[in-house]
């Protein structure tokens, strides 16, 4: 009885000493900012501005994901073999790679002296620091976590549920849109607010390939960057207002997601 | 009329499904053994997995050819299958779930309704149709599983184990309403199981499957007296002793594991490990071993005696397990007698058929 013990002791000053370490900074930048300042903040202009290309940054890529994320992951999950395993290692390629070399790399293929550099310029898109430019940094790192996490979820759909509609004449579209995407959708809703939760802290990739203009492409990341060099009360504020919205993501996240798993 | 041929060929794991079959309107029982292959047989009929090779032939429609390269996917080949564990779609109530092949038709909702309804009615659940499936018992899934099904008018119905899933005291209501309502049908219906009594209640055409072959096909009846097989025989509750055929000259002979020499009708039965299967209703008990005509005798003792109505079955141990069945009457002429009771059971050469395992 005695090493038992001593293990469910270890474990639960293990999970301890984790939850201080996630929770002391948080409400340490909680704290640094009153109530009132946090809502001075709101009325300023360039965080309004910061605010507004941070959401609509996040929202504009969350088509584009699940236009290519969906259809992705519900190959994955349906297919197995070689193809699948390739396309498996692709996927965790963006999720291995540092935030700053990503941003190079995608400068790289999409700037000026990029490798569709003139094709680009040819038909007049420019897209390094634009709001595009966000758009897709996004794009590239968020999506691979979400056909990860969208392939488990087909993964978890009762195979039979697909064979049933197909023998009740459904094709292989109408199952997956009358069966399969219904089963799922709920966790759907939380994928695509993960997806926005995730594009909204972008740094290192957005301010390489997208820059830091304000007005323009400066996020609320970029932001406290830029306000943490002059004013670091004001980026400690930023701080907390961004911190403030991802956790009100996620408790929209935690209700919408069904407690039980997909059948 | 609507028939179903088909010749296949698909590998499992341990044998080879080599298949040949034809199914007419009502209903043919597919009997086997748990791993016989009758699941993937269903399968690959439905097109959700391909066969190696063969042809799969409903009415005059082709739905498989290996040589001519025809394989039709599942929603074109308008095959009916009732699943196992039914796959109910969870997110649909009752009326929805049935109307699903008929939507994915892009049938409007004015067309849909009354076919819904009607076929409700006529299979008696109209009280079911707005409930969640998720709340419905075991046999009333069984019976929207199998309307939405037949909503589509399929030229063929496939069931797996229609009660396996269901509390032994369901089991026979549903029997007797799927018998009911297949009886009207008269869809080609190819009903898979395992169990003895859903056998009895679509006793007219049996095919038992075995290691992947069709091994015997008959009726109930041809099943029960004339078992091709120890699963067959097994299944009918018969009486089996296993021992081995030994061949002397011309003469061939019985001798069970437990030292008995018995007399049978072998038949095509080779040399070699075999069993004789002889059917409880076919062995008498008797105080004195009998003379006359070639008979084998089995002393033993009773170990177990259940009154069935007016039918006996006494458990007889001795050398060999017997089980006989008699007459209540010719128990009671033979003083009613108990468990211990010392007797000898016989049975005629010619009851008692001997197979090769």
């Amino acid at each position: 009885m005695n090493r038992p013990r001593l293990f469910t002791s270890f474990l639960a000053l293990a999970s301890l000493l984790l939850g201080l370490l996630i929770l002391l900074p948080i409400i340490a930048l909680l704290l640094a900012s009153s109530p009132g300042e946090l809502l001075e903040l709101l009325f300023q202009h360039q965080v309004q501005q910061a605010l507004w290309i941070t959401l609509l940054s996040s929202l504009l890529a969350l088509p584009p994901i699940f236009l290519l994320g969906l259809p992705a992951a519900y190959g994955l999950s349906r297919f197995s073999g070689r193809l699948r395993r390739l396309f498996d290692a692709l996927l965790e390629l963006p999720m291995v790679m540092p935030p700053i070399v990503a941003g190079l790399a995608l400068l790289l293929a999409f700037g000026r002296r990029g490798l569709l550099g003139n094709l680009l310029a040819d038909i007049g898109l420019r897209i390094p620091f634009t709001l595009l430019a966000v758009v897709i940094a996004i794009l590239f790192v968020v999506t691979p976590y979400f056909v990860r996490r969208c392939t488990l979820l087909f993964d978890g759909v009762d195979h039979k549920l697909e064979d049933a509609a197909l023998l009740l004449g459904a094709s292989p579209f109408q199952t997956f849109t009358h069966v399969t995407l219904p089963l799922v959708q709920r966790n759907l809703a939380a994928e695509a607010i993960m997806a926005l939760a995730q594009g909204i802290g972008l740094f290192g990739t957005v301010i390489l390939f997208a820059g830091n203009l304000r007005g323009r492409t400066q996020t609320l990341s970029l932001a406290i960057y830029t306000a943490f060099e002059s004013d670091p009360q004001q980026a400690f504020g930023l701080g907390a207002l961004l911190l403030l919205i991802s956790l009100l993501l996620l408790t929209a996240v935690k209700f919408i997601a069904p407690q039980e798993p997909v059948r | 009329m609507m028939i179903l041929d088909c010749r296949l060929q698909y590998p499992l794991a341990e044998f080879e499904l080599v298949i040949e079959l034809s199914v007419r309107p009502g209903v043919t029982v597919l009997l086997g053994p748990n791993g016989a292959g009758k699941s993937s047989l269903l399968r690959l009929l439905a097109g959700l997995i391909k066969p190696r090779a063969g042809r799969i032939k409903l009415g005059d429609r082709l739905l498989f050819d290996a040589h001519k390269k025809i394989d039709l996917p599942p929603e074109q080949r308008r095959i009916g299958m009732v699943f196992q564990d039914l796959a109910l779609f969870p997110h649909l109530d009752v009326q929805q779930n049935i109307a699903f092949g008929l939507r994915v038709r892009r049938q409007s909702q004015a067309e849909i309704k009354p076919q819904v309804d009607r076929l409700l009615d006529k299979l008696g659940i109209s009280l079911l149709a707005e409930r969640n499936v998720t709340t419905l018992s075991g046999g009333e899934r069984q019976k929207v599983a199998l309307a939405r099904t037949l909503i589509t008018d399929p030229l063929l119905l496939l069931l797996d184990e229609p009660t396996a899933a269901l509390d032994p005291s369901a089991r026979g209501a549903i029997r007797r309403w799927l018998h009911q309502v297949l009886g009207e049908f008269q869809i080609p219906t190819l009903l898979v199981t395992h169990d003895a009594e859903e056998v009895a209640w679509f006793r007219k055409r049996v095919a038992v499957i075995e290691k992947g072959q069709i091994v015997q096909r008959g009726s109930y009846h041809q099943l029960l007296r004339e078992p091709q097989s120890d699963f067959v025989a097994r299944f009918a509750g018969i009486n089996l002793i296993s021992g081995e055929v030994i061949e002397q000259g011309l003469e061939k002979s019985f001798h069970s594991a437990g030292g008995t020499r018995l007399q049978g009708l072998f038949g095509s039965a080779l040399p070699g490990p075999a069993t004789l299967a002889v059917a409880p209703w076919e062995v008498m008990l008797f105080a004195e071993p009998p003379g006359g005509s070639p008979q084998n005798v089995i002393p033993g003792q009773v170990s177990e005696r259940i009154v069935l109505g007016d039918r006996v079955r006494v458990t007889l141990l001795g050398k060999e397990k017997l089980v006989a069945e008699i007459s209540l009457r010719a128990w009671e002429q033979m003083g009613s007698f108990d468990t211990g009771t010392k007797l000898h059971a016989v049975f005629k050469a010619r009851e008692a058929r001997i197979l090769n395992n």
